[in-house]
């Protein structure tokens, strides 16, 4: 217990702020207060993202951190989302919203592994027409990029898409059952 | 989408001058937050040869003092500065001045200081304590090139010419002004 405390006082005091409680290390460096709208900069920098855009402001041809100095801009800096903090967007009025945080999607490396969810379009039955569309939309399917994710316009699109190929293909079935 | 932003546009421009009012004494309110915690650490810090406090009720003009580096011709001697902090602090550098006349190559004879982190090299990171301590370190390590005082520059090279020279203008101009 002494030890702990004796650390934190110790990193406090290596600590540019200098203040001893623990949670100086989630201090602004500009206001020197807890980090609002944290952003964090690619050399590992914290800031609120209000202070640091303002910083960027004064030197728009050199943008600098204003720790290391080494080359920073908007574009990479990183949103830090705590639990509950997402949810407060306070109203600002000349300062831009934080950058957004950029998220890829892992890549699949196997089609078939995804399950269900490639397969929409493929109804192949082995009757010369229709092998053919099923080869083909297959091969379309596995060379596309990831699913867009739900509520997107692209995931309404495909949806829709898949809808009217599975109506194509019902009636197809009809047709050859009743011919 | 354009709507939304039109929108946005003439709610600024409606409220412009109600915003600049708020910002001035937004930002006032987070230099003044700032001002106060370097107030803090800096009393906290412990720092020998350096110090500083507010200058009366005002908060954004400090009065600093600094001892000459041991070592130098500088030491055993005490200099007061005067720091200006503007309302854009830290983001914009505070203007640093002697307020006792200073001898010295890079101070001039209304003790302007020409220091590159008071000026271009400025970082929002930068407070009063690395202020002093830069001036202070500058006492002993001037930077000949860029000279302001060029008597002073051409006697540095002479240092016990300087210092006998140094010496009785302090006499003159710091002891006899102090009582």
């Amino acid at each position: 217990m002494v030890l702990t405390e004796e650390d934190s006082s110790k990193s406090g005091k290596n600590n540019e702020n200098s203040s001893d409680n623990a949670s100086s290390q989630y201090e602004c460096n500009i206001c020197l207060e807890t980090a609002k709208d944290a952003v964090i900069s690619m050399c590992g920098h914290l800031f609120c993202w209000p202070c640091l855009h303002k910083w960027l402001e004064t030197k728009p041809l050199n943008q600098t951190c204003p720790v290391c100095k080494s080359a920073i801009n908007k574009d990479k800096v990183i949103p830090l989302y705590g639990r509950n903090s997402s949810n407060k967007t306070d109203p600002r009025d000349k300062i831009p919203p934080r950058p957004q945080g950029q998220r890829t999607e892992a890549p699949r490396n196997n089609f078939f592994a995804s399950g269900l969810d490639g397969l929409h379009v493929s109804f192949g039955i082995g009757a010369f027409p229709f092998s053919f569309f099923a080869s083909t939309f297959n091969f379309t399917t596995d060379n596309r990029m990831p699913a867009p994710p739900p509520g997107s316009p692209q995931y309404a699109e495909e949806q829709f898409l898949s809808r009217i190929f599975l109506i194509i293909a019902i009636i197809f079935i009809i047709w050859i059952l009743l011919a | 989408m354009s709507g939304s932003e039109q929108q946005v546009a003439t709610n600024s421009s409606s409220g412009k001058k109600n915003d600049s009012v708020q910002t001035v004494t937004k930002d006032k309110h987070s230099v003044s937050k700032r001002l106060q915690q370097e107030l803090m650490s800096l009393m906290m810090s412990g720092e020998k040869g350096v110090s500083a406090f507010p200058d009366g009720d005002n908060l954004f003009k400090w009065i600093g003092t600094i001892q000459g580096p041991i070592g130098t011709v500088y030491e055993g001697l005490e200099y007061r500065l005067i720091l200006d902090f503007p309302n854009g602090y830290p983001i914009v550098a505070p203007k640093v001045k002697f307020e006792s006349s200073c001898f010295h190559p890079n101070v001039d004879e209304n003790g302007n200081i020409c220091l590159d982190i008071l000026r271009e090299k400025w970082s929002a990171t930068y407070d009063v304590l690395s202020i002093l301590l830069s001036v202070q370190s500058l006492l002993g390590d001037p930077n000949i090139a860029s000279a302001l005082n060029h008597h002073a520059a051409d006697l540095w090279k002479n240092q016990s010419l300087f210092k006998k020279y140094l010496l009785d203008k302090y006499d003159k101009e710091v002891r006899n002004k102090k009582f």
